[in-house]
């Protein structure tokens, strides 16, 4: 365990924000429960309210807010992390950075520099540690963001290289785009991937406001307890979004593991066929269907977040 | 020549252990005269690059032949920098002095290509299908 006054610098350090601006953020332990769709259209929302958001979809191996917007991707870039590169003239054979490597990824034949044979991450040790400033830097794609623009909405997407395991790399550098983009942005919204793992963690950072989204089944009751568990370690609270609320299923259970973990269902959206045209169509279900049930609920979160953090 | 067998254990009565990046031990047997010595494989935890860092260490005991059941790709590149040879097919039924003399009657086969995808070397006990 940690002492408390060590987890608060620990946390404060994790939360630590370069923009001034408030981070709002859309996650959920289980796929498929409504996370983009609720994240696109409180995004879609506080635009039409006048507001210029920034949305950040994080889920990096599975990006789709902008098919749900009907979005395309633009302004490509490519993510490189840095791999070592051996300037044999000042290579002395030392070996520093074969042995300060965690992957073991370098070897020292018996003649000769070392060579990168493994799997490099781009912790850039090696680099640091050697006395002859031998290793240059060499790029190695993992991924790409992007950034779209639609009248008050500006979309920051990260895709991760299939097979590539730094997606939590993928969120820092899209992070690191949108902070540098100068995007003049009241509010940030940050669609996560599913799950509790170190891309999700990382794009937690920094959030004034989380949503937890879940359904009302066994398994939504399961994922949003670790959910749950994991926003308490990162001393973040939570509001609740129970999508498919009229699916039967073990709603006591979840509001009472809920309360247990300091929660509360803040709102319920039903099953709702107009969002699933909505999303055939590309176009937010706030802006297409504004009177269904749905919309008005998520445009009722839009709201809520314009008066807590944009008045 | 010297050569490294794997092993699960440190004598030459020990079994042959059929991964290389995460067997427990390395044999060293000079395969002309009795000489031996055992040195355990301290990359065996290892999370990523076991196989490379097996190979850093029997390469700077200076074998010039590898013993084993099974080779990954990763360790096969790493032994192909430091010019040892690769010999597959030792099984963990025989003992280290059994797979020794089944070596020198030239029964098993130099590999030129490594086995497996990267961690193909790899062979958790549990935990693998």
């Amino acid at each position: 365990m940690v002492d408390a006054e060590l987890r608060d610098k620990i946390l404060a350090a994790l939360h630590r924000k370069v923009l001034d601006i408030p981070v709002v953020a859309v996650t959920g332990g289980k796929g498929g429960v409504g996370k983009s769709t609720i994240a696109i259209n409180i995004a879609a929302g506080l635009a039409e309210m006048g507001h210029k958001v920034a949305l950040m979809d994080a889920d990096v191996e599975a990006p789709d807010d902008h098919i749900m917007l009907g979005i395309t991707l633009e302004k490509p870039l490519d993510i490189t992390i840095n791999v070592p590169d051996v300037d044999a003239g000042k290579c002395t054979g030392c070996r520093i950075c074969v042995d300060i490597c965690r992957r073991n990824a370098l070897f020292q034949p018996r003649e000769g520099v070392p060579v990168l044979i493994g799997d490099c991450n781009g912790c850039e040790a090696c680099m640091l540690a050697c006395p002859e400033g031998a290793l240059g830097k060499e790029g190695k794609k993992i991924g790409e963001t992007y950034v779209s623009e639609r009248d008050r909405l500006l979309l920051f997407t990260g895709k991760l290289l299939p097979a590539i395991e730094e997606s939590s790399m993928v969120v820092s550098a899209l992070r690191d785009r949108l902070c540098a983009s100068g995007t003049g942005a009241d509010l940030v919204l940050v669609d996560t991937s599913p799950g509790i793992h170190c891309n999700v963690i990382n794009a937690l950072r920094g959030a004034d406001a989380v949503y937890a989204v879940t359904e009302p089944t066994t398994l939504g009751a399961h994922d949003l307890e670790r959910t749950l568990k994991l926003l308490g370690i990162l001393g973040l609270s939570s509001h609740l979004i129970l999508n498919f609320s009229d699916l039967p299923g073990p709603r006591e259970k979840i509001a009472a593991m809920a309360r247990a973990l300091d929660a509360e269902i803040s709102c319920e959206l039903p099953v709702d066929e107009q969002v699933l045209k909505s999303h055939v169509e590309g176009v937010p279900a706030v802006s297409m269907f504004p009177d269904a049930v749905s919309s008005v609920c998520m445009r009722r979160i839009a709201e809520d977040i314009a008066t807590e953090y944009l008045q | 020549m010297k050569l490294c067998i794997t092993s699960d254990g440190k004598e030459l009565n020990s079994s042959v252990e059929e991964t290389f990046g995460r067997s427990p031990y390395f044999v060293i047997v000079n395969t002309e005269t009795p000489e031996s010595k055992s040195v355990r494989n301290t990359s065996m935890q290892s999370g990523h690059g076991a196989g490379i860092r097996a190979a850093q260490i029997i390469a700077d005991e200076g074998a010039e032949a590898l013993l084993t059941g099974i080779v990954g790709p990763n360790a096969f590149n790493a032994l192909k920098a430091a010019h040892i040879k690769v010999f597959e097919g030792a099984s963990e039924f025989d003992s280290v002095k059994d797979a020794l003399e089944k070596f020198k009657k030239g029964m098993y086969k130099e590999a030129t290509v490594p086995s497996g995808g990267p961690g193909g070397g790899r062979r958790f006990r549990g935990g693998q299908w």
